[in-house]
């Protein structure tokens, strides 16, 4: 079954266009992965479907148009956004951001339940509970990115560039942990990365984005063994 | 958290012994002048939630506060409604207003903001004038005193006091029970990063607007206590520079500190006169050097630079 329907996605900045009639779905229960390089437009379209960026052409969460919908609605549906750069309120403690995660959750024993879970899965983060945010490592900081986004228990998480700034081992720790999410919960994952060696290693399916058009498709060992794409799109030297 | 709760206890009882203090050894005019400083601490606590916490400005705190006076007034006034029962009324009016006044900081944000809001304070007192069946205009509106039980007839002023006192406690009760909950941390984030606190979940609108009625009807509140306190108001004293004042009682006295209120509070009332005792025809000019002076030192205001010493001494103590 088809969990995100996207059909001729656009975006404007002003008047320049960033995304051009995108097209693909993701199936529920699958490990997608968006590639390209610097400036294809992967951030812009993740953020068209959460919500922070209005625009044209349809998106289609669980059957419903996402267009009219508001960023709080499309989370409380089950869309969930790991932001690029990870997002970490560096002011707030390790445990606030995992409550800020929740802000849209009302039941509060299930918040607490919640953090105990994410805090079994990522031991640090409950070590450094009560430090400020800003304090904690690259990799720490997109652990908790990814803990908090988990606290409004999403069915589509989508997360922006994981590996951005974490060497590379810390970046398979977290693949891994979308891949187990993806398999024991059943979470279905669209992950935006240029990082496409490794991703290809843990996602179902991928895509390939440049200047804002979807230009190949294919299962991630199709496109592993694909010298071409990479070469082309991907700036991978060969 | 202990420690946390623990330095609130030590404010809490600092203040205590302060503010007994004050009512037993200050004269009853001073008496009075303190609980005016109250009424405007009051507004700065919702200040302070409005620009400390939600990182929004307004210039348009004295008009709410006026607005909060004006009805406590006209009720007390023309409908003979005894005054503490104005001053529910006096919050929610202004909070009411200052709704309206939030809508345009949806768009805007900073200077923009910042000007209009302003805007809104300099037509205010002109407006009062026009609205002179209303408002009795030039010549103002008086305001009864609120009964004094019959212990404390001798000293009125230390009932007007306590009054303050204990609207400055609900207020600051309001405003904590606000900052330590979901609330609060939606303000901060939405302040600290908005993109993100959005894709989070957070309703800019909505928290941004309630950030607005919030620290409105503490203005409101205070007004009202001030008119109570005054026992007489005219648009005298809400011109355009009172927003302009609370503002910089909110710096001075510390942005995102509640005990700072109170030191801003304090200081609107008598800084200025102070310098002006010093040589009258140089107040302003003492005052303008005491406020650069200020900044220079404890750009975190007064209370975030005793919290500063304090808690050097203490590490000194300690190692």
């Amino acid at each position: 079954m088809t969990l995100l329907d996207i059909r001729d996605l656009s975006v404007f900045y002003g008047k320049t266009q960033a995304l051009f009639d995108c097209s693909f779905s993701v199936g529920e229960g699958e490990f997608v992965a968006l590639l390209g390089s610097n400036g294809a437009g992967k951030t812009t379209l993740l953020r068209a479907v959460s919500g922070l960026l209005p625009f044209k052409g349809s998106v289609f969460y669980a059957g419903k148009a996402l267009d009219k919908i508001s960023a709080q609605t499309r989370l409380a549906l089950g869309v969930a956004h790991i932001p690029q750069g990870r997002g970490t309120f560096t002011e707030f403690t390790v445990e606030e951001n995992l409550s800020l995660g929740a802000t849209i959750v009302a039941s509060r024993s299930q918040v607490r339940e919640d953090k105990e879970r994410w805090y079994e899965t990522f031991p640090r983060l409950r070590e450094r509970r009560n430090q400020l945010a800003g304090n904690l490592s690259g990799g720490e900081q997109q652990m908790l990115a990814v803990a908090r986004a988990l606290m409004s228990r999403p069915k589509l998480l989508m997360c922006d560039e994981p590996s951005l700034g974490l060497a590379p081992s810390i970046t398979q720790e977290i693949l891994a942990i979308f891949k187990s999410l993806n398999k024991e919960n059943g979470m279905t994952l669209l992950v935006v990365e240029q990082n496409v060696d490794i991703t290809l290693q843990y996602a179902d399916r991928a895509f390939v984005i440049e200047a804002g058009q979807i230009v190949a498709s294919g299962t991630a060992s199709d496109l592993i063994g694909n010298e071409d794409i990479k070469k082309s799109y991907l700036g991978v030297a060969g | 958290m202990r420690d946390l709760s623990l330095s609130t206890a030590i404010k809490l009882s600092l203040f205590a012994i302060v503010a007994a203090s004050i009512s037993v050894f200050a004269p009853a005019y001073a008496l009075q002048q303190v609980a005016i400083a109250i009424a405007y601490a009051i507004a700065i606590l919702g200040l302070n939630l409005l620009m400390g916490y939600a990182g929004q400005i307004c210039l348009a705190q004295g008009t709410l506060f006026g607005v909060g006076a004006y009805v406590t007034a006209i009720l007390n006034a023309t409908y003979g409604v005894s005054p503490l029962a104005t001053l529910p009324v006096a919050a929610a009016v202004s909070a009411a207003v200052g709704l309206l006044i939030g809508l345009p900081a949806l768009r805007l944000q900073g200077l923009q903001l910042a000007i209009v809001t302003f805007g809104i304070a300099a037509a205010f007192p002109q407006l009062l004038l026009k609205l002179g069946s209303l408002t009795g205009g030039v010549s103002g509106l008086p305001v009864d005193a609120p009964e004094t039980p019959g212990f404390m007839t001798d000293v009125p002023e230390l009932w007007l006091y306590l009054i303050a006192l204990a609207c400055a406690g609900i207020g600051a009760l309001l405003v904590s029970r606000v900052l330590f909950g979901d609330a609060g941390r939606a303000l901060r984030a939405q302040r600290d990063n908005p993109q993100i606190a959005q894709a989070l979940g957070v309703n800019l609108t909505r928290t941004r607007l309630w950030a607005f009625a919030t620290s409105s009807a503490l203005a409101g509140l205070g007004g009202g206590v001030f008119a109570i306190v005054s026992g007489f108001i005219s648009p005298e004293s809400f011109l355009a520079i009172l927003s302009i004042n609370i503002v910089i009682g909110s710096i001075v006295g510390g942005v995102t500190s509640m005990a700072g209120a109170f030191v801003g509070g304090l200081f609107m009332v008598f800084v200025p006169s102070w310098a002006s005792d010093i040589n009258l025809s140089l107040g302003n000019l003492i005052y303008g050097l005491a406020l650069i002076l200020i900044m220079m030192v404890a750009r975190n205001g007064i209370t975030g630079f005793i919290e500063k010493w304090i808690s050097m001494i203490f590490r000194r103590a300690a190692g």
